[in-house]
Parts: structure tokens; sequence; C-alpha cells
């Protein structure tokens, strides 16, 4: 490793700060440069659906601080990048050169809403998040567009308040990510919570400006006070317009984080996994992921070998104050290979065993640490 | 350094344990507990302590200097 080289990690992100924490550890004694777009600087998400929505008092709490690093912090976002030269520039105009790039800016919420529509709410950054629990103190219904893991948190924080909430989507909640089985589950236990879900054969158009309701393919028009949408997220690349890094999944990485271009890097929710044999582009813009892929590239970026694997398929999420935790491969087709404990009770260890010897151990309403349900997975499979 | 844990809000995820598994450990019941003694973490476990903060998805734990 070269000392003298010079790192720049754009985004202030989970994945950015990861990145700069283990250049440091991994013995990087050269410039880094951190560029963020936040004024307050990096913060974790996760309680963004959960606690923010509850209580005002979180929303100092959530900061990822840069303690003890010695980094060079521009708070000014990138606005463009010339990977010939190595340079990016930010807002403020600065161009700040680099030999090795992180590239980590993120992804922001997918919005339906119409050009020039008003008041579409969304949920991805604190300032979303306060928005949202304003109107949640004197809202008396809701719908949410989008039945996947943030739109389900979203309509729990509804319930919670006593909300009617109708939460729409094509397909039925939480089945992309964790099949039919868990759906069913999840979708049964919401409802006695006061959460409805209504399948739309199509996309759903918001209504009204301000928004005031959704329409579906089928002719259904619904209206409420709160409208919220929560149909996913678009990868944050608009100032890399130009070098050939991106496209519409994102940047694409392979195993070591390396994109295809040279000394440049990336981690966290703006990438996607190239294809490989026969596994297709993915995307997998998960919290484990960003922590995992953040150390795998700041080792990239000095030529170092991998600390571990740059992927971590963890996940988890929370619906109607039932904590739903997962290790391994997703969607679980059909029933669980083992079962103990009650799912109807909303208490429950799930194993999965898959076609390919690997499985996927679920914690259903049990608090389980990351590492027994690691363990669990590892001696359910067959390999 | 010390680490303040907020208790309630901790949901035992465990990825603490993950990144310092020399600071932190998790009982059955996915309570955390710290793994060395006293209340200041040593020196030579700071950098994983402060990788831990960092990744502790529901920010439940703070660097306290």
């Amino acid at each position: 490793m070269t000392a003298a080289r010079s790192v720049l990690v754009v985004g202030e992100s989970l994945a950015g700060t990861t990145a700069v924490r283990h250049l440091r550890a991994l013995g990087h004694a050269g410039p880094l440069t951190l560029v963020g777009a936040e004024e307050q600087g990096a913060y974790s998400r996760p309680p963004l659906s959960k606690v923010v929505l509850k209580d005002p008092s979180a929303d100092e709490t959530l900061g990822l601080a840069l303690d003890g690093l010695d980094v060079d912090v521009i708070r000014s976002p990138a606005v463009a990048a010339d990977t010939d030269r190595r340079t990016v520039t930010t807002a403020d105009g600065r161009r700040i050169g680099y030999d090795a790039l992180i590239v980590a800016t993120g992804a922001g919420a997918r919005r339906l809403a119409a050009p020039g529509q008003r008041g579409e709410l969304v949920l991805r950054t604190l300032e979303d998040a306060r928005r949202l629990r304003a109107r949640l103190a004197d809202a008396t219904s809701a719908i949410v567009v989008g039945a996947g893991f943030l739109g389900m948190e979203v309509a729990s924080a509804c319930a919670a308040r006593g909300i009617p909430v109708t939460v729409v989507d094509t397909d039925r909640p939480l089945e992309r990510v964790l099949g039919a089985y868990l759906s069913a589950e999840i979708t049964a236990r919401a409802a006695t919570h006061g959460i409805r879900f209504l399948q739309a054969s199509g996309f759903a158009t918001l209504t009204g400006d301000p928004v005031r309701g959704v329409a579906l393919p089928d002719g259904t028009e619904l209206t409420a006070d709160l409208v919220v949408t929560c149909a996913g997220e678009i990868p944050c690349v608009d100032w890399l317009e130009g070098t050939g890094l991106a496209g519409r999944l994102g940047v694409g990485i392979d195993h070591a984080c390396a994109t295809t271009v040279p000394g440049v890097f990336a981690a966290g929710d703006v990438t996607y996994l190239r294809a490989q044999g026969t596994q297709p582009d993915r995307r997998a813009p998960f919290w484990s992921n960003a922590v995992a892929q953040g150390r795998a590239a700041a080792a990239s970026a000095l030529g170092l070998p991998l600390p571990g694997p740059a992927h971590d398929d963890y996940f988890w999420t929370e619906v109607t104050g039932l904590s739903v935790k997962v290790v391994g491969r997703l969607p679980l087709l059909g029933e669980p290979t083992a079962v103990q404990g009650s799912v109807a009770d909303g208490r429950a260890l799930l194993t999965w065993n898959h076609a390919d010897g690997t499985s996927t151990a679920v914690a259903y309403g049990l608090r389980k640490p990351v590492a027994a349900l690691r363990a669990l997975a590892a001696t359910s499979s067959s390999d | 350094m010390k680490i303040s844990v907020d208790y309630p809000r901790c949901e035992g995820h465990g990825l603490c344990a993950d990144q310092a598994p020399d600071v932190f450990s998790l009982d059955d019941d996915a309570e955390l507990t710290y793994r060395f003694e006293g209340t200041v973490v040593p020196d030579e476990s700071r950098p994983a302590a402060r990788a831990a903060v960092n990744a502790c998805p529901v920010a439940a734990l703070r660097v306290l200097t």
C-alpha cells in the first residue's frame, strides 16, 4: 500500500462513513476526503420509519459520528465526475482530485406524482419523517402506496395512532421480499390492527393537487387525509453522467466492490451487483449490505484483500410491533421446512431449506441476534 | 472512551457484536453485554468499538469520550 495515495469518498451515507472508518482502520495514512450532501451529516435511516415517526426527541439521536477519524469533510453535493482526470466537482465549485474514488451516494425515494402535482409524501430522509410525523398528528385516514417493508412500516405507524389505513400494491404485503407464506401471516396480522390491503391490477395514480388519493386501473378511486408513496428507491447517480459508471439500476460492482472504471469503487444503495454466471444484475439496497460493502470498498480501494464477504444477507423489518429478522436467501418459496413455536401467536423460529443446499432462518416476533440466526441457517444447510 | 447503550431502543440485532466481538456480546435473549472489565473500552478495542457504534441499525449506541 502506498501511503501517499489519496482517497475520495462521495456520499456521507452509512456506506460512505463505513468506508472512511475502515480506510483508516486498514492503515491508510494519506489524504482522505468525504463529500456529503446533507447539511447535518450522516445519520441512521432505519429508525425513521419506526421511532422517529413516534417520538420527536429521536431526531437528534441518529447521527453517524466521524469521531477520531482524520478526514476532510466537504458538505456540498457532488455535481460532476471526470474519471479520466480523476476529479470530482461539488456544487460549491470545488474540484477534488483522487487516486481512488468510492461512490456511496445512496438512493432517493421513487415518486409517483405527475410533474407539478404537489403534496406527495415519501419517507427517505429525516426531513421526510418530520413532515410525515406532523401530518400523522391530525390525520383521520391514510393510504400507503406500496406494500414492501417500508410501506408496511409506515402503515404500522398509522395503525399505532389509530388511523385507519389502506395499503395498495400489485403484490401482496412483503410477498416480493419474504414470499407467500409469511406474506399471508403478516397480512392477516396487519388486518387485525386496522391495516386494510387492496390488491391492484396495475400501477396506482395519485389524484388531486395537492394529492388527496389514488386511482387504480380498474376504476377504483380512494381518498384520504394522508397519501404516502413507498414505491422503492432510485440510485443517486445524476452526478456520474458521462462517466459510463451508472445505469438505471445504479453503479454496477463486482464482489470486491470494483466498478468497470479503474480506480473507482462503489458501496451501498447506489450499487447493483453485476450479473455473474446464471445470476442476473441484482440490487440489494439493505442496511447490512451497506456496511459490508463499505468495508470491502475500503479494502479494494487500497489494493488489499477483502476483510470478509462484500455482501450480507441479513434483513429485518417490523410490522405492527412484530419484528421479522431474516438470514439467508430471499424470497422464501412454499411452506417452511421447520417451525419452532407458533406463527399464529407471533413467536416462531422458522427455516427454509433451498434446492441449492443453503437455508434461510427467520425469527418471527422473537428477539434473536444475527449471530444466532446465522448459526441456525448454517446448521440447517445440507452442505 | 465509554459507550452508552439506549437499552429500550436496542432490538438485539447484534451487528455491534459482529463488528466488535471483543467489546460486545449478546446472550440467548439478545440482551447486550460488554465483553471487557469495567466501563472504559480498552485502547486496542476502540476502532472496532467505533465501527460497532456506526453499524447499529437502530442508533442505540453512542460514544462518550
